[in-house]
């Protein structure tokens, strides 16, 4: 018997480890036959070939050795025969957190493949936890947790700012259908819907927040959103704190039981799904007194009622369907979003394999926030790359925040002729609203033509006019891109290929807005951002940062200066830097018509 | 647990002051000062931290930086920015199953309440000290921190008139009203 003295660390995950070990997961560690059936079905594994580190049944006996050597009596008869073993050290634990962290984005393809049953990802997941349960654990991991422990929701978004978006987009969707009853409710009590949302909505996408509106106003429904337990998304299911898990979870059943809602609403994503409908009454230790849908079947069932009436062809491009893991190989939420697609697209092609069977965005398991295994992501990425490609689709739709990112990632890293939507987006751009009001037509099969816009043509103001913006960023492309679409919206326009540049013409023209790059040669976007900062002369004109790299927030966030006025993940949609342009000078609705 | 928690607040008296437990958002409460559950080498950071940053701006960050690094169970005074209290009280308390785990929190929140008093606050308030994100379990933290907040309060060689527990969700809350009601 070893006499290695063992770390405080390493005891308490061994301590914890016998307390987490309940039957599936003792099932999952006895089970496992070593037949290597689960080796293809992993995209780390198919792009790491000759690499066994990646093989699921490998990383698994990183964890299983534990159990073996701990709590079964084979491994302290026969340790040798049954490859029983400890952990000792930091520094093992800190080994470990890169195969469980780095090596697996627990998207369960694997367990679908296992003729034994064995469920490696919830292994996996159980040791995360116990390593979170140390404090080891990647640094974004440890950032996002505490930010959904402490403010609520896990992108840090204050309350007043997601009140505050929440005001701005009821603004921008009353000029969009020209109504000024339109609203969007917030802690309305007794009605049909309270829906629920990702984040990522309320900071980079808030698109999908007035997508959903105008659906819902179209619906005639009777909804609204909580100010408190709104965030649908839970943390907890990719770091493996069940604690986490179940006090998110709770936060949001808790907000429709105070509001008095019948039925919870969760808008697309795959691990705010899995964790809100399906998780989360188990990690809070709850029966939920209502019923909780995906916002897919909300959708799909206004077309099937008549509640609200498409037309596909507003929406005549190609578009592929990507699976998310957690909606579809954990849930089995797969052929509600498709026929909602047919309904609201007229060239839906599939991807091959798909549904169950799909493969990871290769950003799931909270990989996106782990910025030390960007390259390792990536490179596994090719898989997905390679579905995607072999669609020769335009957009990509999928259900879930997660995947727009991880997707939105690789189709940059791939240079991808391809862009991200969802489906809330597909259906409010579809649909058909009568004139005048809000009220909704039966139809059916949408066979009607194209409705035509017969608003009348007037020679409006564009929405930027008289603004002047300087775009720093040295990709010829970009600049070329936002430059274009700024200047199609009446914007005047300078750019500067570095940040020296970029300083210069900024003290030169006193631009009403910056927007920044971050990865640039030279002096980068951060310590320009705070040379801006540092300007008497420039330092209150708004900032947005544009970046395709999302690991370099820290050059900005990690600085004791004010935070910029906005931030946009390359590649960024004309759409989304319009209206992030917009709120950040605050150009109303109003101001477009 | 129910999905019905009344959150509403419970108040003690002890020794000269009030005791109370609220929930709420503790770096937008209107209070005199908190406390900040800090790590040692000061930075904001996340959660709270974040809060802190974005509603009170760059200066509670410089000035932390200027103190440089603090010690296990130790605690410092930062101005408040742009936040409506005036100080923060930084504090380092264990985390994430550490060993000796009570007795440092214990000191953690002494050393948090003699700041207090050194600085002349009279109302101060505390988050459920490292509940949640560093894993310290509820029922811990609240015997801990009323235990010591009652033991302070008793001794009478105290200028504060209000001591606050802000719960940031009904999770937090039951513990601290269940302990609170023993309170004499």
């Amino acid at each position: 018997m070893s006499t290695q003295v063992r770390s405080y660390k390493a005891n308490k995950v061994l301590e914890r480890l016998t307390k987490k070990v309940n039957r599936q997961i003792a099932g999952t560690m006895l089970a496992c036959v070593h037949c290597g059936q689960c080796t293809d079905s992993c995209h780390y594994v198919q792009t790491n070939p000759g690499d066994h580190t990646f093989v699921p049944a490998w990383k698994a006996d990183r964890v299983r050795k534990l159990f073996k050597r701990h709590m079964d009596w084979t491994g302290r008869v026969i340790p040798w025969w049954v490859k029983a073993g400890s952990v000792y050290t930091d520094e093992e634990l800190e080994e470990l957190k890169d195969i469980v962290f780095g090596k697996c984005t627990n998207c369960r393809r694997c367990t679908l493949n296992c003729p034994m049953g064995v469920d490696f990802a919830t292994m996996n997941r159980m040791a995360r936890g116990l390593l979170v349960s140390v404090g080891i654990m990647p640094e974004g991991v440890a950032v996002v947790s505490k930010d959904q422990w402490e403010i609520g929701n896990q992108m840090g978004v204050l309350k007043e700012d997601y009140l505050d978006t929440l005001e701005w987009m009821e603004e921008e969707l009353r000029s969009d259908l020209d109504d000024p009853t339109v609203e969007i409710p917030v802690d309305k009590e007794d009605c049909e819907v309270v829906y629920t949302i990702n984040p990522r909505e309320a900071k980079y996408d808030p698109r999908t927040i007035s997508d959903a509106a105008k659906i819902f106003h179209v619906a005639g429904e009777n909804w609204t959103m909580p100010s408190e337990g709104w965030d649908m998304t839970n943390f907890g299911l990719f770091s493996g704190d069940d604690d986490l898990g179940g006090a998110v979870a709770r936060r949001v059943y808790e907000a429709v039981v105070r509001l008095r809602g019948k039925k919870l609403v969760i808008s697309e994503c795959g691990h705010g799904y899995r964790s809100t409908r399906c998780e989360g009454p188990n990690w809070g230790g709850v029966d939920l007194p209502f019923e909780a849908e995906s916002s897919v079947l909300t959708m799909l069932r206004y077309i099937k009622e008549g509640r609200i009436k498409v037309d596909p062809s507003k929406n005549d491009f190609s578009v592929t369907f990507h699976d998310s893991c957690n909606n579809a190989r954990s849930c089995g939420l797969f052929e509600e979003p498709r026929e909602l697609l047919n309904l609201v697209t007229s060239d839906f092609r599939e991807m091959y394999p798909n549904r169950a069977e799909n493969y990871c965005c290769t950003g799931g398991g909270g990989a996106m926030s782990m910025s030390e295994y960007a390259p390792m992501r990536l490179k596994s990425a090719k898989v997905k790359a390679d579905q995607l490609a072999a669609t020769g689709a335009e957009y990509v739709v999928t259900s879930c925040h997660n995947c727009v990112d991880g997707l939105n990632d690789l189709i940059k890293h791939y240079k991808l002729p391809m862009k991200v939507t969802q489906l809330v987006n597909l259906v409010a751009d579809a649909l058909v609203i009568e004139p005048a009001k809000a009220s909704v037509v039966v139809e059916k099969k949408p066979e009607a033509a194209p409705a035509v816009d017969e608003t009348p043509t007037v020679a409006a103001a564009l929405p930027l006019e008289g603004r002047k913006i300087l775009v720093i960023d040295d990709e010829p492309d970009i600049r070329t891109f936002l430059s274009t679409v700024l200047e199609d919206n009446g914007a005047s326009v300078l750019t500067a290929g570095n940040g020296d540049e970029g300083m210069e013409k900024a003290r030169a023209e006193r631009p009403d807005l910056i927007t920044l790059d971050l990865n640039m040669p030279g002096r980068d976007g951060g310590q320009i951002y705070s040379a801006i900062r540092a300007d008497e002369d420039l330092k209150d004109i708004p900032v947005v940062i544009i970046t395709g790299k999302p690991e370099l927030r820290k050059l900005i966030y990690d600085k004791d200066v004010r935070r910029p006025e906005g931030y946009l993940d390359k590649p960024v949609k004309e759409d989304t830097l319009l209206t992030n342009v917009r709120k950040v000078l605050e150009v109303g609705a109003d101001d477009v018509n | 647990m129910s999905l019905i928690v009344d959150t509403s607040p419970v108040e003690k008296k002890i020794g000269g002051a009030k005791v109370r437990l609220v929930k709420d958002d503790i770096s937008a409460m209107d209070i005199e000062a908190f406390v900040y559950y800090a790590t040692s080498d000061l930075k904001l950071g996340s959660g709270h931290g974040n809060a802190i940053s974005m509603r009170g701006g760059p200066s509670i960050q410089k000035e932390l930086d200027q103190i440089g690094v603090l010690g296990a169970t130790e605690a410092v005074v930062t101005g408040a920015g742009e936040l409506k209290a005036q100080y923060i009280i930084h504090a380092v308390g264990p985390k994430f199953q550490e060993e000796d785990m009570e007795r440092k929190l214990e000191t953690t929140v002494l050393n948090s309440l003699k700041k207090a008093d050194e600085k002349g606050i009279k109302a101060l308030a505390f988050p459920p000290m490292g509940a949640g994100f560093y894993g310290i379990g509820l029922d811990v933290t609240a015997e801990v921190m009323l235990t010591t907040i009652e033991g302070y309060l008793k001794e009478g060689n105290t200028g504060l008139k209000e001591v606050v527990i802000c719960a940031n969700d009904s999770r937090d809350f039951v513990p601290f009203r269940k302990r609170m009601e023993e309170l004499r």
